[in-house]
């Protein structure tokens, strides 16, 4: 089935929620089509909401790592925002890294501090 | 002896308005109306993945605490009738499962076989810190099978420890080609990067479980075989 995330514009930002399950090929599109959007739209930040993800490996903290990384390439900030606490401490516990990207409490504190970088 | 949309409707009820509630049990089918007994484990992460994603979407509230209750409403108890509402005071169940095996050959296995993974731990009494453990633990091995072996199969059971609590096993099993001593010390060094995953995965989880055994032959397979304990 092919499916694809929406990419939703705010002001300056780009917002996408991640409510399925991130396969290679659904990762692949979506780092391409953001990319092409930060361009288009001069998008100052982006933003991936993953308060609906209960579960992160190894392997989706390397697609998020490198969504951040393409983003920063561009000259754009990349938010995670709404991670789990569960989520969290069992990344902590698995010494994963997810250096590449910001992270923020919530969609209003991510947005608040790309205001700030203005 | 209660259906599947009874037992779940009394659950979501308060938090997602009747309407929704049609529509979820609409899209469920024939499962709607099944009585939770007669349930296989397919039917089961069958329901609770359209439950997973339309209780997040709609529920006003706890979504996962909802899942959670969903998941074990379905799950067999030792007898039919009303479960886990006796004991509360967050004592552990101690009901052991009945092994259950899952063939991982797809990427859509390894959602299938987390989220069993996931509703077993919490029906074991596991925490449900231990249990989004659990759920990424069996996320990395499974994905490993689907990357580098390309299908095998993940199995679940119980397992009692010398305390007398259970706690969950997790065996991995494939018949791909195996890690290469070399490659393996260089996965435990740290200093092993794969195309696709991160070369971390294993690593991730031996740094999870609270018991990890690594049997591999190069050609022949890889079988991982991990246990989670329970806590108390």
């Amino acid at each position: 089935m092919e499916q694809e995330l929406p990419i939703i514009q705010i002001r300056n930002c780009l917002l996408v929620s991640i409510q399925t399950e991130l396969h290679d090929r659904l990762a692949l599109d979506l780092q391409a089509s953001l990319m092409e959007r930060v361009r288009n739209v001069n998008a100052r930040g982006v933003i991936l909401d993953v308060s609906a993800v209960e579960v992160i490996d190894s392997y989706i903290t390397r697609i998020l790592n490198d969504i951040g990384k393409s983003v920063r390439f561009m000259g754009a900030e990349c938010f995670i925002v709404g991670i789990r606490p569960a989520v969290a401490m069992t990344l902590i516990e698995m010494g994963v890294e997810l250096d590449s990207v910001n992270t923020a409490l919530n969609l209003d504190l991510a947005l608040e501090r790309l205001e700030l970088l203005q | 002896m209660k259906t599947v949309e009874k037992e779940i409707g009394s659950i979501l009820s308060g938090t997602i308005s009747s309407i929704t509630q049609r529509s979820i049990f609409n899209r469920l089918g024939g499962l709607a109306t099944t009585p939770v007994q007669q349930l296989t484990a397919n039917d089961r992460a069958t329901i609770m993945q359209e439950l997973e994603s339309s209780v997040r979407l709609f529920a006003r509230s706890n979504s996962s605490q909802l899942i959670a209750s969903c998941a074990k409403a379905l799950t067999p108890g030792p007898g039919s009738g009303p479960m886990g509402t006796a004991s509360g005071g967050g004592a552990a169940a101690t009901v052991p499962m009945t092994p259950k095996k899952f063939s991982i050959e797809q990427e859509k296995d390894i959602a299938t076989a987390r989220l069993e993974a996931w509703s077993e731990a919490v029906r074991i009494g596991l925490s449900k810190f231990a249990s989004v453990k659990v759920a990424t633990a069996v996320s990395e091995l499974a994905r490993n099978i689907v990357f580098y072996a390309g299908k095998g199969s993940v199995e679940l059971r119980s397992v009692k420890d010398d305390r007398g609590i259970l706690g969950l096993q997790i065996i991995a099993a494939d018949q791909g080609p195996g890690i290469p001593q070399a490659k393996l010390d260089e996965i435990w060094a740290g200093t092993y990067k794969s195309q696709r995953g991160m070369g971390k995965g294993l690593v991730a989880v031996k740094k999870l479980v609270d018991d990890f055994q690594l049997d591999t032959r190069p050609g022949v397979g890889t079988t991982v075989t991990c246990v989670f304990k329970g806590e108390r």
